[in-house]
Order: structure tokens, then sequence, then C-alpha cells
């Protein structure tokens, strides 16, 4: 097997025509060796293109390599994305923190990652480029062929960046999770929200729960609850049983039963909409 | 298998190594450079017991390619000491009873060591989240956490000194 | 700063031992420099692999080597055919190296391999070809007590491999006459003591003269011994040598016997040094966790809380082989009952054989998963009586002078006082709405007749050094928890040397003196005891020698040797002058610790230890009551363990004491499917992390021992006993219901608050 850095996207993308599917791309790398190795990997994490953060053109554009700690870090996450900081800063432990990555962490399509469950909510679109040089954006709960499995094949395909629209004013974004531990924990469950807000009516809501289904799950019927509103007790209570009704999940052995994972969607989706909610309502007329 | 040349700083000092590129950084330190204070408690990422610094970033070896060092800084324990001097931290450690197997500790100073060089004055909260990732089974984190304090109190006293 | 005695910590109280003092040791291992069992090499290493049963139960039919014995690089494989073996274990012998015609557990081993570096040994593992016929195997205790249950020993019928059917007093009548009778049933998972290094050895052939073993053990003495007798090897030609130790928890007492027997056969068979090593996987799937058991409590009260009586029905799952689950089932089984004073007992135990991992023990024994079951019934006849938990405790105490109801002779208890101090510290009169609170109470053997009923004590070797320093010789085992601080700190204090005048020495078999090592939390008060006799002893030599020397009386007194004109003489003058009159003799005072005479009969009465720590634990807890998720804010540990030798080293036990037992109650214990371990990692078995401890108070109330050194007692393992019941009482206190089955996970009490919302 060889290792190459590679110094640029179309350095990279060359390497992979070359290869003829016997390369892949990895970034952080943190699970490589969980799995069988190919040929040759090219790594990702040296790019200009892979590790910028900016707000552009209206939209926040988050390099693939970009690790958790760093976007957990960045002020322009924390105060635009509240929710992808949030989720950054309770993957694994520091250590896999300091060099897993967000692209990764969509990329290995996990059904209980912490930041793909963020971007989620968040509206995140993951640019992809081809062999070809062609490239399209998809969104990120898109990404999912099944348990454990992307469409994106690492052997042709490289996520460049996630780009979103960033919060404004009377937005708010909150993310949570449930883990057995504090830390060096998989979640039993995690979700995240995006609220936007005018007056103290939610105009728009995006509610993601998993590890639901392989895919970070839009909970839809519980969002159609909060739409056009102004929330109330009532509807805090609904929402909790919505969500958990909503949701069709497993149990196992080894976390919990499919009853309680249920359960806690449904207590986590109203406290993460709570949050949201607040976040929008606090930033709704300036304040951030 | 096929071995590559990868040329990092190890400890301050330029290495030059030619080693198996799908190995760990774990393997590279202790199996070929002989560096024996990073220690190997799960080889998953899941213990803490082998961190070392890249690039002044706390990291599991054990999850680290090593052909991805290439150019990068690269700190093991070894660093901190000298045949007749040690580390203030490490110090510390002694000082307040946080090393007892002593399995987990220098993997324990390393994140400590980089948590005080980021954040000179930290919260007790601050230093738990920076201990989060090393399991340590003896000391119940309580003398670990108050190492780093008095580590970072030294620290406040030397450059007010200053 | 190297090697110099640590500023003493005054800022709670003067302390009667010598403050933060730590062997050189610790230097080493902060640095980075300290050699652990997986750090060894030896020039000519080979690394052993083994072969494992991927079957909990199943005839070996067939095992071909051939193809793994071809493989280039590999220098032994090995099945049983090829090894002769005597039978072996630690309580009974029912383990053989490789299995002959039977695997009894998904791990199981059938045949080894050498080979000169790991991945050839992988190789050639793989290579091996065996066929198998699966036979029905049991999983579950009770179902394994089934008379057409699967039979795994023929030894043992009924599967059974211990029990005990025990009655003191007259519990029958005291349950009839009792005002209140309380029952509930308890259950425990196996847990690991998740040291963070993994087993490793060396074993090294001495070429047709016994085999050197380099690998870490809390008794190495005792692994000897169990070597020697398995591979038909005279005792004294089995040497065992330890590197550093990554943590024993009591799972490196006898450590992993299989795989020094295997590693030692590899050597004698290759002629080389072989290493092997578990991973982290096979230290949670052939490890040897503690048994998990499940418990029915019955316990009989008077109107006004005199404990009665108590009955236990226990059903312990020893796994696939013994090896100290009988002594854990029987410490499981009668320990609690001496905490209180509870006048009548009945006992029936059973540990029973399963196709599941062997188990042995960990920290406490056993006493600490028996303390949940026992201190929860105690909260819930308090409730039922109306009355206080503290109250009902205080009343029950066991006292010093007591001879408990299975016959211990308590010579020192402050038990009273621990409960009140850790009821005072957590604030047990103002306790706030919304928080849980629990206290628990533990007793703790200092050593124990039941690992060897004729060998109690413990000897030790004192040298003074021709540089006046002093050498203790000692088979007590130090791997951070202290001991040899403790040591040079008792010895100094008998000869008036600084505690860094003293080096301990323990490593080698061949050269320090027999010891049962680190077990039953012996060592600080038998091991010490020995320390301070030996140097009593050497005090004695050094005086009856520089008399010699000097022609006229000497004193020795806080370090300085005088005559009887006030002339000051070097110890290293006397130790020069006896070595040169002697051609090279070292002065030595040896001493031999050999506590009072005592005895148990066959139901196992007497007075098994020489003396008892005891200690009370609260907690304040709080439960999110929509998910059952506990935070414990606060643990309070008060302990009387006599006097402490030094305080540093002592707050490192509790606090990692405490720590572990918040584990076991909150997040720790194997799940299995099929026999299959499921969580046989680090990031499923969970074990807590620096963001998961509370708060954690120690008190010492320092009672006076007669026996142990300068009044000190154990400290090792009381620690972990009362906290889990501490926690497991403020959990159904916050909660308004017992949970019964550990670990006390969010989804067990978020399921029991809720079920308790139903029936109201």
């Amino acid at each position: 097997m060889s290792y190459i850095i590679a110094s640029d996207l179309n350095q990279a993308l060359q390497i992979l025509r070359d290869s003829k599917g016997q390369a892949r791309v990895i970034a952080g790398a943190t699970d490589l060796f969980l799995q069988t190795l190919p040929a040759e990997l090219v790594d990702l994490a040296e790019l200009y293109e892979t590790t910028q953060l900016e707000e552009s053109g209206g939209l926040l554009s988050i390099g693939s390599a970009v690790t958790h700690a760093s976007a957990a870090r960045s002020l322009l996450i924390r105060s635009k994305a509240a929710a992808l900081a949030e989720a950054c800063a309770m993957i694994g432990s520091p250590q896999v923190r300091n060099i897993g990555t967000i692209g990764g962490n969509v990329a290995n399509a996990a059904p209980a990652a912490d930041a793909a469950v963020a971007l989620v909510a968040l509206g995140a679109k993951a640019v992809i480029t081809d062999i070809e040089g062609q490239t399209r954006e998809e969104a990120v709960e898109e990404l999912y062929a099944g348990y454990n499995r992307s469409v994106i094949d690492s052997s042709s395909e490289i996520i460049g960046r996630l780009v979103f629209k960033p919060c404004a004013a009377g937005e708010g974004s909150a993310f949570m999770r449930f883990a057995p531990r504090r830390a060096l924990a998989l979640p039993l469950v995690n979700v995240a929200a995006r609220i936007r807000v005018s007056g103290r009516r939610i105009e728009a809501v995006r509610m993601v729960a998993a590890p639901v289904k392989p895919a970070p799950t839009r909970l839809f019927e519980t969002e159609a609850l909060l739409q056009e509103i102004i929330p109330g007790h009532e509807i805090w209570a609904k929402v909790e049983e919505a969500a958990a009704s909503e949701v069709e999940v497993r149990g196992s052995i080894l976390r919990c039963s499919g009853q309680y994972r249920r359960h806690l969607v449904g207590t986590l989706a109203e406290r993460v909409l709570k949050e949201a909610y607040q976040r929008a309502c606090a930033s709704d007329g300036g304040e951030t | 298998m096929k071995k590559q040349a990868i040329n990092f700083e190890l400890n301050g000092e330029p290495v030059e190594v030619f080693t198996e590129a799908s190995g760990s950084l774990l393997h590279l330190l202790r199996g070929q450079l002989g560096l024996l204070g990073t220690k190997e408690g799960c080889g998953a990422g899941e213990c803490g017991a082998c961190t070392v610094l890249l690039d002044n970033q706390p990291v599991n070896a054990c999850l680290v390619p090593a052909a991805k060092i290439e150019g990068k800084q690269v700190q093991t324990i070894e660093s901190l000491s000298t045949s007749n001097t040690v580390h203030p931290l490490q110090e510390s450690f002694v000082k307040k009873g946080a090393v007892q197997c002593g399995f987990c500790t220098p993997g324990m100073v390393l994140s400590a060591y980089a948590l005080l060089k980021a954040n000179p004055d930290p919260t007790p909260g601050e230093v738990k989240e920076a201990i989060s990732g090393n399991l340590c089974r003896c000391s119940g984190y309580k003398q670990v956490e108050e190492a780093v304090l008095d580590a970072a109190e030294k620290k406040d006293q030397a450059s007010s000194e200053d | 700063m190297w090697g110099k005695k640590q500023e003493q910590n005054r800022s709670e109280r003067e302390f009667s031992g010598c403050g933060s003092y730590q062997s050189s040791e610790v230097w080493a291992k902060v640095t980075g420099k300290a050699v652990y069992g997986i750090d060894l090499e030896f020039p000519g290493m080979l690394y052993g692999k083994i072969l494992r049963s991927p079957h909990p139960h199943a005839r070996v039919k067939s095992i071909d080597l051939s193809a793994a014995r071809a493989i280039p690089g590999v220098r032994a494989v090995l099945s049983a055919q090829d090894v002769h073996c005597n039978p072996y274990g630690i309580v009974v012998d029912d383990e053989i190296p490789l299995a002959v015609d039977r695997v009894r557990y998904i791990g199981d081993e059938v045949a080894v391999v050498a080979a000169v570096d790991q991945k050839t040994a992988e190789r050639a593992i793989s290579a091996i070809k065996v066929q198998y016929e699966p036979l029905p195997a049991v999983f579950n205790p009770a179902e394994a007590l089934d008379k057409q249950a699967p039979q795994l020993h023929e030894d043992f019928p009924g599967n059974v491999a211990w029990k005990r059917d025990l009655i003191r007093g007259d519990p029958d009548t005291a349950f009839r006459e009792a005002d209140l009778v309380v029952e509930d049933s308890f259950s425990m998972p196996s847990v690991h003591p998740a040291y963070l290094e993994p087993i490793a050895c060396v074993a090294v052939s001495e070429y047709g003269n016994g085999v050197t073993l380099h690998t870490a053990l809390q008794s190495p003495d005792l692994v000897r011994g169990i070597i020697s007798r398995a591979l038909n090897l005279s005792s004294s030609l089995v040497r065992v040598i330890g590197p550093v130790m990554g943590g024993g928890f009591g799972g490196r007492v006898f450590g992993n016997l299989k795989l020094y027997i295997l590693s030692s056969l590899l050597s004698i068979h290759t002629g080389f040094p072989v290493k092997m090593q578990l991973t982290r996987e096979e230290e949670f799937t052939v490890g040897r966790p503690m048994i998990a058991a499940e418990i029915n409590l019955k316990m009989a009260l008077r109107r006004d809380g005199t404990i009665l009586a108590r009955e236990s029905k226990i059903i312990t799952d020893n796994g696939a082989y013994s090896a100290q689950a009988p002594w854990v089932s029987k410490t499981f089984s009668e320990r609690n009952d001496s905490v209180y004073r509870i006048p009548n007992i009945k006992t029936r135990a059973r540990l029973v054989y399963t196709n599941k991992v062997p188990t042995a023990q960990y920290r406490a024994y056993g006493n600490q998963s028996a303390n949940f079951a026992c201190e929860s019934l105690m909260d819930q006849a308090a409730k039922k009586l109306n009355m206080d938990p503290l109250e009902l405790r205080l009343k029950n105490c066991t006292q010093a002078g007591d001879t408990t109801v299975h016959g211990l002779e308590i010579k020192s208890c402050a038990l009273t006082k621990c409960l009140q101090r850790a009821a005072s510290e957590i604030g047990w009169d103002q306790r706030k709405s919304g928080r849980g609170y629990g206290i628990s109470s533990g007793i703790h053997a200092n050593g124990s007749l039941v690992a060897d009923k004729n060998f109690r004590g413990a000897s030790v070797r004192a040298a003074l050094e021709l540089d006046g320093r002093v050498s203790v010789f000692t088979g007590e085992q130090d791997y951070g928890q202290g001991v040899h601080a403790a040591f040079a700190c008792i010895a100094a204090r008998v000869l008036g040397l600084e505690p860094d005048q003293i080096s301990v020495y323990s490593r080698d078999s061949l050269v320090t003196p027999f010891s049962q090592g680190a077990l039953a939390m012996r060592q600080t008060t038998i091991g010490g005891r020995a320390v301070q006799l030996a140097a009593q002893e050497l005090q004695k030599a050094i005086i009856q020698k520089a008399s010699e020397i000097s022609g006229e009386p000497v004193s020795l007194e806080n370090g300085l040797l005088k005559n009887a004109s006030g002339h000051l003489i070097e110890l290293s003058e006397v130790a020069t002058g006896y070595h040169r009159q002697t051609s090279g003799l070292t002065l030595v005072g040896e001493g031999k610790y050999v506590p009072p005479p005592s005895d148990y009969d066959e139901t196992s009465y007497g007075n098994i230890s020489v003396t008892y720590s005891f200690a009370s634990h609260a907690a304040e807890v709080e439960i999110d009551k929509r998910t059952g998720a506990i935070t414990v804010h606060r643990i309070v540990a008060v302990h009387d363990s006599g006097q402490i030798v030094n305080l540093l080293t002592s707050r490192g036990q509790v606090c990692g004491g405490v720590t572990q037992g918040l584990g076991m109650c909150c997040y720790e214990g194997y799940l299995f499917e099929g026999g299959r371990v499921v969580n046989s990692s680090l990031a499923d078995y969970r074990i807590p992390t620096a963001l998961d401890v509370p708060a954690i108070d120690h008190v010492f109330i320092e009672t006076e021992d007669p026996e142990g050194p300068f009044g000190a007692k154990g400290m090792g393992e009381i620690v972990m006993v009362p906290v889990l019941g501490a926690i497991g009482n403020a959990v159904a206190d916050a909660a308004g219901i017992s949970i019964t089955d550990l670990p006390l996970t969010a989804e067990k009490v978020y399921q029991a608050m809720s079920g308790r919302e139903c029936a109201k």
C-alpha cells in the first residue's frame, strides 16, 4: 500500500483517475485501521480546498477536512451554526476531535454521526467533485446508501466542502445527544434543530434525529406541528409525542431497547427544539 | 509490505524513517523508534494511553497512519524530561499523587501539557474536558485534575515573577 | 526534586504517618521510562499467539497443525497432544493448558503458536484446521442447575462448582417472631477490573533448568507454585520477575495463568524467549472478570429497628472454569453479615458452571456487589419502619470488641463514627429536595485464612547497605497503590531515618521472601507489620554491632548512632565494619509477623483475618426524570483504616476505589449473546471518564489497631465496598423506587420510574 498526502484537489483527482479504482481518499483516517486497506490512500487533510472555513456569497462553507476540534472552536460556526459546533464538541474524545474531520463524519455514513446530524438540520449540502471533473451538490441526508454505506465512492469522488446558509438574525440551531457516558461514547440518540422565527412565531423549522434510519432523519410531522405558530406548553408536549411516534427505532443488547430509544427521541426532540427556538427568539432583532 | 520514507520532526529533531505506510504512528514510535513511553492500552482510540502531540494537538497514535505525519511535528512523553530535569507539570503530577500504576500517565501528561499551552489558566471543568479522552482506572481523576491546576498555578507564579 | 520527600499536606490535620512520600519509581512512570510487561523485549524473542474456540461448547474432533508448521518463521505449533501438563487451578484443578477433546466457552484455548513476529504468528493461527462438533451449551446458571442441562465437568455433577448451606443461630424462629420481614432480589453482572495495561508476559527457558517468567503479578509467589505444578517443574526452578504493572485491582493476583503456562511451554519447546500478550478484546473475552450474581435477600427486624436475622439465596455464575470464583462467592455470601449486628443467618449459595468466560475476582472480592443488595434492603426496611436510614444503621452497627455472627473478632472499629461523619459531611439533616441521598457501610478483611489456612503472616528482610542506606526485601507487591512507600515510611519510623533512605525491593521471586502478595487487603497490615518487625531486628543488630565496634554501649535514636560519650557513629561505618569482619556479610534484620492464632471450622466460623477495616460512604445524586439519567454530584467516603501511614496514597486509594464503585454501580457489566461477550472493548465496556466522576471527599477516622504496624489497617479494597450501596440508595431515594439490577443505567431508572407512575 502507498500513502500519498495530496497537495491540491486536482492532484488528488489525478491520483484517483490513474489508480483506476485502486485508490481511496481519506482525511482524518481515524477509522482507517478498522477497515481493509486499499492499494493506495490519498490523504486530503492538507489541501487548501478542504481545510478552509469561511462565509462567502451568503453561504457558510466548511472544508471537508476541517477537524471536529476546529469546527467546535470556530467563532464563525459557534455564532452561525451553533448546532454544528455543539455536535463537533461531543464527538469521541479530544484526541479524536483533533484529527477526525467533518467530511469523514459524513462520508463514513455512520447512522449516529453527530456532525452529520447537525449538518442535516442546518440544511447542508456536500460539494462533490468526481474524477471526470464534474462538480455537484447533494443534500447530506441523500448521501446514505445504507447502514455505514455512503453513496460517495471514495475511489472516484471527493467531498470538497459542506455548504449551508448561516443562521441569520431570527434564526437559531441546537444539537443534543444522549449517551451512556460523558466522553468516549456513541450516543443512544442525537438530535439537532434549526428554527427561524419572526417575532415569536416560527416561520421555518428543521428537526433531525438519529440513529433512526441509516441517514440522519428529518422528523417532518414534528416540524409540521410547529410551523407558523407561537409555541406554548401544549404544543411542546405534543412535539415530544409526535417525535417519538414518528420514528421507527431499533434496540440492541449493547445500547438500549427500541422502546427507550423512541422515548429518548421524543424527549430530546422537545428539548432541542425549545433550545433552538429560544436561540432564534434571542437573536431576533439583532441579538446573537 | 511496501515501505516508504517519512520525514518529520520528532521531539524537536528532524527524523527520516522508512516504514510501512499502512502502519500506525504508535507502531512506528514503539516498534521502530523504541520510544516505549507511549503506551498501548486498546489499539482502537478508546483509552488515550497512546496520546502524543501532532503539531501540538493531542491525538491517539494508534489511529494515525504513520505516513500522515510527513512534515509534521510529533512530540512524545520522552520530550518533557532530561536525565536530571522534569517538566513542572510532571512535578505536579508526582506532588499531587496523580500517578498510581502510571500506565495512563504519559498520555495524560501530554493531554494536560497541550491544554496548558493553549490555555494557561484553565478551570477545573476545562481540565476534565481536556483529559476526558484519557482513561485512568486508578486515580478517579481527582489528583490528575489537581496536578494540572497546580502546574497552571506554578506557571502563573513564574510569569508574574518575570 | 528527584526522590525527595514531598511537602506534607497539613491543611486537613496532622496525620500520624509520613505525609506524602512516594517511592522513586513514580519518576520513571511520569517520564515514560517505566518498563511494563508490554514493553519487554529480549534478544531472539518469539511471539506467541493462541487459537481459540469459536464455539461455546463443542467436541474437538481433529486438529491439523501441518499447514501452520510449514509457514516460514514459525518456530512451534502445539496442541494438547504435544504437551504434558497437569490439570491446574486456584481453588480446584479444573483447567488444562490446551483443550484435549472439548472446548467449554468461546475463547477456550485449542492450540498455540510461536513465530518470529506477530504477523507470522497470526498467519500460522489461521492456518490451523480444527473440526468441531458443537454440543448443547448452557449460558444461564439457573438453567445449568437443571437435571437435563449439559454437564460441563465430570468432577462437578449438576454443574455445581461450589456450594454452601449455612445456618447460624436460629433464623427460622427469628423470622417467625419478627415484627417486619423485608425481601427483595438483586442481580449483578460480571465486571472486569479493566486495568489499562493488557496482560503481557515473556517466558524465558533456562535450558532444561526451568523457566523465568517476566510478568507483573500481585501474587507472583502463588502463581509460581501453580505454574510449577502444571508444568511438572521443580518449584525453585520457576522464577517470576515483575516489570511495572499497569493496574491490577485483583485481576492480577493470578493474572492469566493460561498465558503464563503456554508461553513457558513455547519457550521450553523452542529454546527462545516467548512473548504473549492479550489484546484488549481478549482481556474482556478470555480474561478473568468477577462472577455475576443473583441474590434473594430476606431480613427480619423488630419494630424498634433491631435486626434479628438475614437469609440469602445466592446463585453465582462461574463461567466455564473456576479461578477464584469459589472464594469470591464465599465472600459475597457472608462478608456483609458482619457490618451490622445480625445474630441469625441462613445462607444457601450455589456457584454454577456455564459455557461462558471463566471468572475470578475484582477489588473487594464480591463484598462490594453484595453491599449493593444488603444496603438496599436496609433502606427498604427503614422505609417500612418509618425510620431514618441513618438511625437504623446506627442502631445496629458492629462495634469494637464484637465477635460477629461468622466469628470475626473485631479489635478496632469506628463504624458508628464513620456513619455519623458521612452523614454530617453529606448534609444528611439538610437534604435538598430534588436530590437523592444514600448512605451505606462496609467491612473488609485484612488478609484471609481462606487462601491458605496454615499461612497467614509475612516475613521481610531489612539490610543495612554499606553506604548506610537500608534495603527492605519483601514479597509484597507495589503497583502504584503506595505499599512500598508505606513500607519505607514504616521502616524509616522504626529506624529514625527519612523514607527516602529506604529502598524497597519485591519483584524477583528468587531473591525476595515468599509472600501471598497483594490480595485480601493484607499488605499494609500484615506485610507492613513484618517490615516494622524486620526494622526493629535490624535496629537491634545495628546497636549490637556498633557497641562491639566502639567497645561501649550505643544508642540509636532518630537515625543517629551515639556512643556513651555522645560521639556520633555513621551507619555506614557500622555496615562496613561488619562487612570487613565477616568477609562480606550484610547486617540484616529478619522480621516475621505471625498473627495471633485463629482458625475456622468446617462451616467457616472463625476469625478469618488479622483485623478488619470499616467505612461508610454517602452519596448525593440527581435524576433527570424524563430520561432516567443519573448525575452523581458528590460522594463522601469516611474510612476507618486505622492509623494512616501515607495521606497522599491513601487519598489516591479512596478516590480511585470510589470511582471504580461508581463504574460498577452505574456503567459497567458484561453483556452476553449466546455465550459471546457483546461489549468486549473499552468503547462498549464503559468505565468512568474524567467527566463522569463527581466530587469525592474523604475523611479518615484513625483508630489504633493492635495488630497493624503503628495501628494501621488496610485500605485498598474497602474503598470500593460501601460506594455501591450509597449510590444505589441515593438513586432509589431520588427515583422513589429501588432498582435492583446492576448497573443502574438511565434506561433502567426510567423504566422503574415510569412503572411506578403507572402503578399510582
